[in-house]
């Protein structure tokens, strides 16, 4: 969960990403919530403007909701100066598609395939999607919602 | 200092082979000097993936010596004569598991050690893991625990030598059946009719993060602590002198 953030920092959101980040009050602990266009724009600016170089971590979650299939990508950033952890999250769509942060942080690559791996997360222009844990013939991502969990795996189970 | 005069080394076969004709040669047929050999020194393959793999080496460690029975632990299969499965098998490490199984060579045995290589445990119902080792490869003794002790792995290993010697010497080795599987209680996932609504409730109410009846019951997170006034430079170093 994101503690509170450095008002200074706060602010030079809010002129740069108007829409997202207001000038007044905490953010959202739980991760402010950014457009997906904006979500390289972020990460490049955090980074190569306030220092937050360590990649921590990339997290995707499945809400199956009335209207259909939706996803939540949590990244989460870290100044290791400040020890300061930033977090946004991103909502996508039934069919999950979101820019891959690998050309700035080179920790991204296998965080992003896990996520593809287990809940099928495209990170485009990611250079090698690939599965991570599971077995390449692998059919169907195991942490969506709609896989069964005593799916058979023939001949194995 | 004893004169040895006979008496004193007890061994029995020391008596049947000195007082046997011809005196200190033992006549055996060459099945059962390899069988005895087979037994007294079988070579393990650990083929281990998780904690039984830890209760496994200390099996090998020096207080239960799995080294006074003649076995030697080689991490290759083609030296080996047994395979100790020792944890959890999942999808993708089954077909690892048998390719290792077929490289070794025959005559081979395998010992499930351990609840998960048994029946998969707690993580049965999961869809990457195997359930019990025995749907890839035959298994001749099971070893049930979580994880067994250093001392069943002996008793296991016990088991085994007297499997193999009924087996050479080509007697009936009733097959050992799969220690029965735990049953769990069988509780339904949340909207299931089958099950009561204060199930359902519970339910619903543990995965917001509520206690009994939908109630908080969180402990609000303490104030910050306030950092104390800042304390007189002199008297600090008068009191640590």
């Amino acid at each position: 969960m994101m503690g509170p953030v450095d008002p200074a920092l706060r602010d030079a959101l809010a002129k740069q990403f108007p829409d997202v980040f207001a000038a007044e009050g905490d953010l959202d602990p739980n991760g402010v919530v950014v457009p997906a266009e904006l979500h390289v724009a972020l990460a490049k600016t955090l980074k190569e403007s306030f220092g937050f170089t360590l990649y921590v971590s990339v997290i995707a979650t499945n809400f199956p909701t009335s209207d259909g299939e939706t996803y939540e990508v949590a990244t989460v950033l870290r100044n290791p100066t400040t020890a300061q952890p930033f977090w946004w999250r991103v909502r996508l769509g039934a069919d999950p598609q979101l820019a891959t942060l690998y050309p700035l942080f080179a920790g991204a690559d296998w965080q992003e395939r896990e996520q593809f791996d287990l809940l099928g997360v495209n990170f485009v222009d990611h250079p090698d999607m690939r599965r991570l844990m599971l077995s390449e013939d692998w059919e169907g991502f195991p942490l969506r919602k709609s896989y069964a969990i005593d799916t058979p795996h023939t001949p194995w189970r | 200092m004893a004169i040895d005069d006979g008496r004193s080394f007890e061994h029995p076969l020391y008596h049947y082979w000195e007082n046997s004709p011809g005196g200190g040669i033992g006549l055996t047929s060459l099945d059962r000097l390899l069988m005895h050999s087979a037994r007294h020194s079988l070579w393990f393959f650990p083929m281990a993936t998780s904690c039984c793999a830890i209760e496994f080496m200390t099996a090998a460690a020096s207080r239960v010596d799995l080294d006074q029975a003649g076995t030697i632990i080689r991490p290759t299969p083609r030296h080996c004569d047994v395979m100790v499965v020792a944890g959890t098998i999942t999808v993708k490490m089954a077909p690892r598991v048998k390719k290792l199984w077929d490289q070794m060579p025959e005559p081979k045995w395998a010992i499930a050690m351990g609840s998960c290589a048994i029946c998969g445990d707690f993580y049965r119902d999961i869809y990457s893991v195997v359930p019990g080792v025995d749907v890839i490869i035959p298994v001749d003794v099971y070893i049930p625990g979580c994880p067994p002790n250093a001392d069943q792995v002996m008793v296991g290993l016990q088991r085994l030598q007297d499997k193999i010697k009924l087996q050479l010497e080509g007697k009936f080795v009733e097959r050992e059946l799969r220690p029965g599987t735990m049953i769990y209680p069988k509780i339904g996932t949340h909207g299931d009719a089958r099950q009561s609504a204060e199930v359902a409730q519970a339910q619903l109410d543990g995965a917001r993060g509520l206690g009994v009846g939908g109630k908080e019951h969180r402990v609000p997170r303490p104030a910050a602590v306030q950092a104390p006034p800042e304390a007189d430079a002199t008297s600090d170093s008068g009191e640590q002198s």
